[in-house]
């Protein structure tokens, strides 16, 4: 019998009992649907890390104070006060294979202008910033080398303080005060939305020597501390700049071995395996949480399947009667339990698509379907009716015709 | 010339709670080509289990069964079920007919199960629905139909692959004295286009229409006697 024809009669069987059959096929679409809109939600998720990372900046290296601890990377603020001003100056002077470097300093400070006032970071860095964060201004221009050599007080401030306390006014050219201290607003950023580290936009960029100098103080311990480094390596340099940076720092510092290093070195490839791994995981527990619904799917279609054969076993009787040989029947009832969950999957893929894109369609989440998790559903729905369906379909085929024609 | 059909020294035995019932019992039987049989007997004397094994849909517990020269009892299962679909014919007393398709697709189904092409199944389905009469009633499904009428379809479909034997198991027992008639007149036709039918019956005026009446009881045969 050729393949159309145990499709015909599979079909035949399925609309045998409509209802029943539209029931269990709900059971897989609903699986599949949930697996394409949980997988596209996780693929988003995924999709929407990396495009942070990348956000970052190019080539991008991370120094950070501190060491990691046992329990991996930590992710809060270095504490320990050991990178300096002075480590960024040798590191430019020192490691050729950085193209530029930026000191960050980050505190929590009161700003005003005019009457509205708020708290938000004041970040001291830089002229080079915007370069190597690739994150520029949006009017008028970051603060150059000559204001940060002067300590100049100008400020650079984030298109969400410009919100905050100049209520949405061009911002450029008016005063504001950090802390009391009386600051010129020269530029302001580009919108940047938040990343992990917190909203981007919610920002003051003063120069990182008029900081030391106004409102951040000296640690008398270290001197000019900072909370941590950017560089820029050259193109295809990264593993180099990596290497040259922490040579500098273990000879600065004084480190005999890497067991003892006071200073964190992230290279962006770092971050962006990181942010792989735990939004692959994310990905891997909506992925499992849908297979569930679809495993309960299939335990449907078997449920089905054996009380069809049970029902159908006078039918099965007079089949084998005329001539319907083992083959005949195990291939009719599989058939069935295929038909039924690749009609489910098609469906199921059909709502997952929709459902997938509504959920984007909402804000909260990127959802990303892609192609391979629509061939991968079809796959699973047709291994689930072969599976599922195989037992009873076996059950059917050894039937004795005899005692299956005398049933009721 | 051998026997189309040739039991030797069949029984076939049921194990009840540790007793062994004898539906059939050192059973011994031939039929030839072309022959009509009337098997009668009591309710219990074995009829059936003697058309099931004749029919291939179940084995002797001992003897030795040849149909048309093949041994059946060295037969697979698979073997056994494409015997039955070229050279067997049922009609069933509760005709058994699928209920989820139509006359025409019920008496295709052996033809499905032979292998024959789609459009040769349909034109051949055609002609044994007109052959018993139902020309017209191709597209009806069981329900639609009359007792008598449900009976022809699956005569129909018992005809569809040109089977060598035709049996049937107290196929009149469902219908009104007029239409077991009508069966009876059919089978006649087939008897005289050469088919071997083999008819169980309770009922003597269905008897008479066979030219050889087989009389048992208890899982033997007690009387055999061809009509003149
Ligand atoms: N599957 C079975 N299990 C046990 N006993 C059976 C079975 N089938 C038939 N029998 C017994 O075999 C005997 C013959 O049955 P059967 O051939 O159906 O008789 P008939 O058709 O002549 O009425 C009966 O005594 C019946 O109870
Ligand atoms: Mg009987």
């Amino acid at each position: 019998m050729g393949l159309a024809e145990l499709f015909l009669i599979a079909w035949q069987g399925i609309l045998s009992n409509r209802l029943r059959s539209s029931l269990t096929v709900l059971g897989i679409v609903i699986g599949i649907a949930s697996v394409i809109t949980l997988m596209g939600i996780g693929e988003g998720a995924k999709l929407e890390a990396e495009k942070q990372v990348q956000a970052l900046g190019v080539n991008l290296i991370y120094i950070r104070p501190g060491s990691i601890g046992t329990s991996g990377v930590s992710m809060g603020q270095g504490t320990a006060p050991t990178l300096t001003y002075e480590d960024v100056l040798a590191i430019k002077e020192n490691c050729p294979a950085a193209e530029d470097v930026a000191a960050q300093y980050t505190s929590s400070l009161q700003i005003q202008a005019g009457e509205k006032n708020t708290l938000t970071t004041v970040v001291g860095t830089d002229p080079s910033f915007p370069d190597i964060r690739n994150f520029h201004t949006a009017q008028g221009r970051f603060f150059t080398v000559q204001e940060a050599n002067d300590s100049a007080r100008v400020c650079v401030v984030g298109d969400g303080v410009v919100e905050d306390v100049f209520s949405g006014a061009s911002a450029v050219g008016k005063k504001l005060l950090i802390r009391g201290e009386l600051f010129t607003v020269v530029g302001v950023m580009e919108h940047k939305g938040a990343n992990a580290t917190g909203d981007q936009d919610d920002q003051v960029f003063i120069p990182i020597q008029t900081g030391y100098s106004t409102l951040f103080g000296l640690n008398l311990v270290s001197g000019r501390a900072v909370k941590s480094i950017l560089v820029q390596a050259k193109a295809g340099e990264d593993l180099q700049a990596q290497f040259q940076i922490t040579n500098l720092l273990r000879l600065r510092h004084n480190i005999q071995s890497p067991d003892g290093d006071d200073f964190t070195i992230r290279t962006q490839m770092d971050i962006l395996q990181t942010a792989q791994s735990i939004t692959g995981v994310f990905a891997l527990l909506l992925g499992a949480t849908a297979s569930i619904s679809l495993l309960v799917g299939g335990i449907g279609i078997m449920n089905i399947m054996l009380v069809s054969v049970t029902e159908r076993t006078r039918e099965i009787g007079i089949r084998k009667a005329i001539g319907a040989k083992y083959r005949d029947i195990l291939m009719q009832f599989v058939f069935e339990a295929i038909v039924l969950s690749l009609t489910g999957g098609i469906f199921g893929i059909l709502l997952g698509l929709g459902s997938a894109y509504w959920v984007g369609s909402l804000g909260q989440w990127t959802t990303v379907v892609t192609p391979s998790s629509v061939v991968l559903s079809f796959l699973v729905s047709l291994a689930i009716g072969l599976f599922f369906g195989i037992y009873p379909a076996r059950k059917a085929a050894l039937l004795d015709p005899i005692v299956a024609l005398r049933s009721e | 010339m051998a026997s189309l059909i040739d039991l030797r020294s069949i029984n076939r035995v049921y194990e009840m709670g540790g007793e062994s019932l004898y539906a059939l019992k050192n059973l011994t039987l031939s039929i030839d080509t072309g022959s009509y049989v009337a098997i009668m007997g009591t309710s219990g004397s074995g009829k059936s289990t003697l058309m099931n094994i004749v029919g291939c849909l179940d084995r002797p517990t001992s003897g030795s069964y040849s149909l048309d020269g093949v041994d059946i009892l060295r037969c697979s299962d698979d073997q056994l079920a494409e015997v039955r679909n070229a050279k067997i014919g049922f009609v069933f007393q509760q005709f058994n007919l699928l209920a989820s398709m139509t006359a025409i697709d019920n008496v295709m189904l052996p033809m499905v199960y032979a292998g024959v092409p789609k459009v040769e199944r349909y034109n051949r389905a055609v002609q044994v629905l007109e052959q018993v009469g139902l020309g017209s009633r191709l597209y009806h499904r069981p329900n639609q139909l009359s007792g008598g009428q449900q009976q022809r379809v699956s005569i129909a479909r018992a005809l569809a692959n040109k089977p060598s034997i035709l049996l049937a198991d107290e196929p009149t027992g469902a219908l009104d004295s007029h239409t077991a008639e009508d069966t009876m007149h059919l089978f006649n036709e087939l008897v005289s286009h050469g088919i071997t039918v083999i008819v169980v019956t309770h009922d003597q005026d269905t008897a008479d229409h066979a030219r050889r009446i087989v009389r048992m009881r208890d899982g033997e045969i007690v009387d055999d006697t061809v009509c003149s």
